[in-house]
């Protein structure tokens, strides 16, 4: 749950800092639109966007990947500190893990605990594999949501079933 | 007859009638209903009698397949806006607002130009029978409107136990996609399903590219929430759901045409 939060969240932080990457526009000056919103480094350590020690000085230049090139996006490894971003549910900081210009690894590096559902630092739809959802079908159940089903249609639904069982 | 589905040792009892072309369906706990427990079941059919009385009052006034309804005499012409009655301007305004909430996805206006309010009067009719329920003293049931789902306290009183209410797979409508948790412990006392190929299809979509969504769920803390942002978010397409989801304390299950399903952390618990 934590994780998938995560995750999604983190999805548009990513992309503002891949475009930041790839536009060569990742720069050490932290009032930059763009690069403010991550600084690179090296290993995996984890860095503020404005912890500037280990920032980069140019384009691709901060990060050194497993392949010993640098300013290769497409073999770029590295760790990203996002921007803080204030949502709803509070103030949200994740860190992105880059390998071979993929996203490989997410983790938050900041989660608010001012409300029960901190954890939930965006409530937007997300995909959601089937197999996830599966179990419920054999869940037990005492009322069923669909589309709006007809007086004729109700006679096979699995509701009639159930008011059935209960009359 | 005794009845077949147990849970926690607590019966469940259920009464159906129909109205609004659809079929309603009254459930509580056994013990629920005052009297109940005891020597019969007339307490329970007088409680369905009330509910019953509810939904027959707003499908007099609000129905457009009754010719005799006041909303039919609107649709002709006979009757304006502002000689109709209280309830079906208060329902108009209400509607209208929500057409502004959602950036257009929902309206009371069919494209022929004909008011029409059913996108939210059974929602009002399932909120005015649960508060009828409430008012004779009965605070644990599950109202179920042609699939629209409104609950108050458990199906075992005093466990705190949600009622679980499970989801139609559009695609297989003999099999269950999801389950979701309404009324004990939570604030999320609604959910309401729209479908794309819904009977009375009071969803109009912008535009030619044709519905997104095969099905979409919405749990709220109200019925007509709940029922009209599912109906939007069918008709409005995936930037409507980012809208319904950012905008409400809400959680969705979505259906695209392909199967595909996108849904909100609450339904995937």
């Amino acid at each position: 749950m934590r994780t998938r939060a995560a995750v999604s969240a983190a999805l548009a932080s990513a992309g503002i800092l891949i475009a930041g990457w790839q536009s060569g526009v990742h720069t050490a000056d932290t009032s930059s639109s763009v690069a403010s919103a991550a600084t690179g480094t090296t290993g995996a350590e984890a860095l503020g966007p404005d912890d500037s020690t280990a920032s980069s000085g140019s384009s691709g230049a901060g990060t050194t990947g497993a392949s010993g090139t640098t300013g290769a996006s497409a073999k770029a490894v590295g760790t990203y500190a996002g921007s803080v971003v204030q949502t709803r549910f509070g103030s949200v900081q994740v860190q992105i893990t880059v390998q071979a210009g993929k996203i490989t690894d997410v983790t938050a590096l900041q989660l608010t605990d001012a409300e029960r559902r901190s954890v939930q630092i965006s409530n937007r739809a997300a995909p959601l594999l089937r197999a996830e959802v599966l179990q419920s079908q054999s869940a037990d159940v005492q009322t069923i949501s669909g589309a709006t089903v007809t007086s004729d249609a109700y006679l096979n639904s699995l509701q009639a079933a159930l008011d059935a069982a209960n009359l | 007859m005794q009845p077949t589905s147990k849970l926690g040792g607590s019966a469940l009892k259920a009464r159906t009638f129909g109205s609004m072309g659809t079929v309603i369906s009254l459930t509580v706990p056994a013990g629920a209903v005052p009297g109940i427990a005891g020597d019969g079941e007339r307490e329970l059919d007088a409680t369905a009698a009330a509910v019953e009385r509810v939904f027959a009052r707003a499908d007099e006034t609000f129905s457009l397949y009754r010719p005799d309804s006041e909303a039919s005499r609107l649709a002709r012409g006979e009757l304006s806006l502002r000689d109709s009655s209280a309830g079906m301007r208060d329902r108009y305004a209400e509607a209208l607002s929500w057409r502004l909430m959602t950036e257009g996805s929902f309206s009371p206006e069919r494209p022929d130009g004909v008011l029409d309010l059913s996108g939210i009067i059974k929602g009002h009719a399932i909120g005015q029978a649960g508060e009828a329920l409430r008012s004779r003293g009965i605070t644990d049931w599950c109202l179920n409107a042609g699939g629209d789902v409104l609950v108050m306290g458990s199906p075992v009183p005093g466990s705190g136990a949600s009622w679980a209410a499970g989801v139609v797979d559009p695609l297989d409508r003999s099999a269950l996609l999801s389950a979701y948790g309404l009324g004990g412990p939570g604030t999320r006392r609604a959910l309401a399903t729209s479908g794309s190929a819904e009977r009375g299809d009071h969803i109009w979509t912008a535009g030619c590219r044709g519905v997104e969504f095969a099905q979409v769920s919405v749990a709220a803390a109200d019925i007509v929430t709940a029922d009209v942002l599912a109906t939007a978010i069918v008709a409005g397409g995936t930037a409507m759901l980012h809208r319904a989801t950012d905008g409400w304390d809400i959680d969705v299950l979505a259906v695209r045409r392909t199967g595909e399903l996108l849904a909100t952390p609450g339904f995937r618990d």
